[in-house]
């Protein structure tokens, strides 16, 4: 033992000693330096390349905790956005929005950085001017990016436009907030640098930054910035945030941004010669796999798409979760954690039908046609009796078919089983419980069949069983069948599409009531041209109540609708003590043949949930050190 | 083995004995009060949750946190747990004409009120149950000259009832300004099978202000 201390001892003298004076001076091996990396067009596109994928995407791999949310152990229970919003609920989970969700602080502050970084090093390259001009592009519609990622998030925040360097003062390099009307303006004016200096393409068809690109973020940019003005007054906040302006704008700014937002949309659909993916749909089914199409296979529709962040590789940080996620059960594949987005009955309402244009068409179970009733079952009431479960939803708009999976259709060749429960001859029901009845010789299950891999709604297995009734389609690859690990998906997604600009333009011309250049019966042309492509074939007029719920069902859970709600100041009147609805589908034993019922009822499980005005903005980290002023309430 | 055993513990004795207490003292202070109106000295109810909050800043400190707390249902708040010192103190986002903070030294047992003007004074309260039903009737008198935005009857088997405490609600708009003499009548059919045999009704106002508060009269617990 002793031993072993004296020798201990002595090597630890050596090892302490063995340094040599420039030990801390070497260049690293697995690393280079900044400037071997820019001397290199080739360095600069990969450092590109990692400044895109940094950028506030709210794409497959965004969920409450931040972006790029696909590491080796990505188990987050697949609780995103659309959760939070009257879009879906979570099979298991009810949360409502948390103060640290779904917020973006330090990382938007590391990729400000590295932004100017690039910003600095573009006068010393060795490239031609043109080249130049074009990087200098990107780097200003990154920075917009960053800002707006920033702005919708907390309001006014500090502008750095410059490369902070770091000389022993520390004070220095802390910037105050600007006001929320200088951030969005700064977010504007950097999207006007970049659509004038970026090309309108890339050759060799690289997913960077266009000018396109640049205006659509314009679009978005301007609407939200207009739709905070117009609509602050329906949630006002009080403090110091507020008093000097870091949230907030006075509504007198609203017809200013809307008219940013016309005319950067303007530009795009005149000039930039996108259009719509299969506009003119022969029938509803068509324009259902046109609408598909988009989603699963974006390059195919490069019309469209304006803008694309890929995904590649299988299994790593550039893959994700969206098949297994929320695959429906019966195809989960042998992966354990299926089934997680259910949408809801009040998105599925919202579909127009075919029938009745112009109106959102809510499902109709009972014979008096209410839709009011969340009671539940009740034997005395009169149900509509159906054959087949997917017959109640005939009429409805194509989309609705694309986005959910609803009870007793097919995907992926597969009938998929959505059944709550069944009603005994005596008009006894057994509800939301596994079970079975036998009657006249044949056996009935509550579920729809004996065993939990063979359906998949209602019951509690596992949580991966839909409790709204309706699973989830819109972006689900519906051919193969999905690979029971994690990352494995490489569905690119879509970050702007076409219709968004047009809905955009739509909403700011009638919220500022904009006259010029014939944009009214442009704005009408443009709402129905999104709906003759879903199989309409009816003209409905220009009401801002057609805009907003034509928006809702063409941009269903591409994260645009909590950005909605938030803007357009709706969160907190939609959830106060509100809870969500959901369908269920009930095999009738009264009538023989059994057929099925309907019943409306609120979501089981789902305690009710508050949006409080305060989560309009997020609390800002770090303030004790960064010296910042807080947001309102945090 | 042993020896490396009889070696560790001391030392880990002295690892963890080397951490001193905590050498600040404990809250030595209280402080409680009411949001009491200043004409009737009535006190003024407020809600638990999401309800008028009480800011609290301690001076002394170079970029103090604003602290909070909340008032109970019938307009009273405590704190036992506050550290001697001065504060700066103001109700805020209340069911009152919003007030100028106070400066206030916190001592032992400091007692403090805040007089202030509430919105809505709700009047003549009647909560009864008829037949099947439970029927609220009151009478309004808003202090401002502002819309009164809606009305509510809000029932729970908890006494917190209100706005956010809530199992049944019958809220009615109204986006008008009232005459004190109008009876406003709410009226909730009670379900086949209640969820509880008794519950806590309490009906109130809400004014169109920003950030403003229903003003409620006293829950009334009723047999269903």
């Amino acid at each position: 033992m002793t031993r072993i201390f004296n020798i201990l001892f002595i090597l630890t003298f050596i090892f302490l000693t063995g340094c040599d004076d420039d030990f801390l001076d070497r260049s690293p091996m697995d690393k280079i330096d900044g400037e071997a990396m820019f001397s290199d067009p080739e360095g600069v596109k990969v450092y590109m390349a990692n400044l895109y994928y940094q950028l506030p995407i709210e794409d497959f791999t965004y969920f409450r905790d931040g972006f790029n949310f696909n590491p080796s152990d990505p188990n987050n229970g697949g609780y995103l956005a659309a959760m939070t919003t009257d879009e879906a609920v979570h099979s298991g989970w009810s949360d409502m929005v948390r103060d640290w969700d779904f917020t973006w602080w330090e990382p938007a502050f590391e990729l400000i950085r590295d932004i100017n970084i690039l910003g600095e090093e573009i006068p010393k390259l060795e490239i031609s001017d043109l080249e130049k001009e074009k990087l200098r592009g990107e780097v200003a519609f990154l920075r917009a990016f960053a800002y707006y990622g920033l702005a919708k998030r907390y309001g006014g925040v500090p502008i750095i436009a410059e490369l902070q360097v770091y000389d022993g003062n520390l004070e220095a390099l802390k910037v105050p907030r600007s006001t929320e009307k200088e951030t969005w303006d700064f977010v504007l004016n950097q999207c006007d640098i970049a659509s004038e200096m970026l090309p309108s393409s890339w050759a060799e068809g690289q997913r960077r930054g266009t000018k396109w690109a640049a205006l659509a973020l314009k679009s978005r940019a301007a609407l939200h910035a207009a739709s905070v003005a117009k609509y602050w007054n329906d949630a006002p906040l009080s403090g110091e945030a507020v008093n000097q302006g870091l949230v907030g704008m006075d509504a007198s700014e609203a017809d200013r941004y809307y008219e940013e937002c016309i005319e950067a949309s303007a530009e795009l659909i005149n000039n930039g010669g996108f259009g719509l993916y299969g506009p003119n749909p022969s029938t509803p089914e068509e324009a259902a796999a046109n609408y598909q199409e988009i989603f699963v296979n974006p390059n195919s529709v490069p019309e469209e798409a304006i803008f694309i962040k890929g995904f590649a590789i299988p299994g790593t940080n550039t893959g994700h979760n969206y098949d297994i996620w929320y695959v429906p059960n019966q195809l989960a594949n042998g992966w354990p954690h299926p089934g997680r987005m259910n949408p809801t009955l009040e998105l599925v309402d919202s579909y127009e039908s075919y029938s009745q244009p112009g109106q959102s068409f809510p499902i109709v179970t009972t014979q008096d046609g209410s839709i009011n009733d969340y009671s539940g079952f009740d034997p005395g009431k009169d149900y509509l009796r159906f054959d087949d479960p997917s017959e109640i939803f005939k009429g409805k708009d194509a989309r609705l078919w694309a986005t959910a999976v609803l009870p007793g259709t097919s995907f992926k060749g597969t009938e998929i089983i959505i059944q709550a429960g069944l009603v005994k001859p005596n008009g006894e029901a057994i509800i939301e419980t596994k079970d079975s009845y036998s009657h006249n010789g044949v056996t009935y299950h509550t579920f729809g069949a004996p065993d939990w891999p063979q359906y998949s709604g209602f019951d509690t297995y596992g949580e991966n069983m839909t409790r709204t009734g309706f699973s989830f389609k819109k972006f689900l690859n519906s051919d193969e069948p999905v690979v029971p690990s994690w990352n494995q998906s490489t569905t690119d997604w879509i970050e702007f599409r076409y219709p968004e600009i047009l809905l955009n333009y739509a909403e700011a011309v009638l919220e500022s009531n904009y006259s010029q250049d014939n944009a009214m019966s442009k704005a009408e042309s443009y709402l129905n041209s999104i709906r003759k492509r879903a199989g309409h074939t009816t003209d409905i007029s220009l009401t801002l109540e057609n805009v907003l719920r034509e928006r809702k069902v063409e941009l269903a859970f591409e994260n645009k609708r909590y950005w909605d709600l938030v803007r357009r100041r709706e969160y907190h009147k939609i959830f106060d003590n509100s809870t969500k609805h959901a369908l269920l589908p009930l095999l009738d034993l009264r009538v023989d043949p059994p057929q099925y019922i309907f019943v409306r009822k609120e979501v089981s499980r789902h305690p009710n949930r508050t949006f409080l005005p305060k989560r309009y903005y997020k609390p800002i980290p770090g303030i004790g050190t960064n010296e910042l002023v807080q947001n309102p309430q945090f | 083995m042993k020896t490396i055993i009889k070696i560790f513990i001391p030392i880990l004795m002295f690892l963890v004995y080397s951490c001193e207490l905590d050498n600040y003292d404990g809250p030595d202070a209280v402080i409680h009060g009411a949001i009491i109106d200043a004409d009737t000295d009535e006190l003024i109810e407020q809600d638990v949750i999401n309800g008028t909050e009480i800011e609290y800043l301690e001076h002394g400190y170079e970029t103090p946190a604003t602290q909070y707390m909340v008032i109970k249902n019938d307009g009273t708040y405590r704190n036992n747990l506050m550290f001697s010192g001065t504060y700066t103190i103001q109700p805020v986002r209340g069911n009152f004409v919003p007030i100028d903070p106070i400066e206030v030294e916190v001592s032992g047992v400091t007692e403090l009120d805040f007089e202030v003007q509430p919105y809505i004074r709700l009047k003549d309260v009647v909560i009864e149950k008829e037949g099947s039903s439970i029927v609220a009737s009151f009478r309004l008198e808003q202090t401002v000259s502002n819309n009164v935005a809606k009305i509510g009857l809000f029932g729970h088997p908890e006494a917190h009832v209100g706005a956010s405490v809530r199992t049944m609600n019958v809220e009615r708009s109204i986006n008008g300004v009232v005459d004190p003499e109008t009876e406003f009548t709410l009226e909730w059919s009670i379900p086949d099978n209640p969820s509880a045999d008794k519950m806590f009704f309490r009906v109130g106002a809400l004014i169109d202000a920003p950030e403003a508060k229903y003003n409620y009269a006293p829950a009334r617990k009723l047999a269903l």
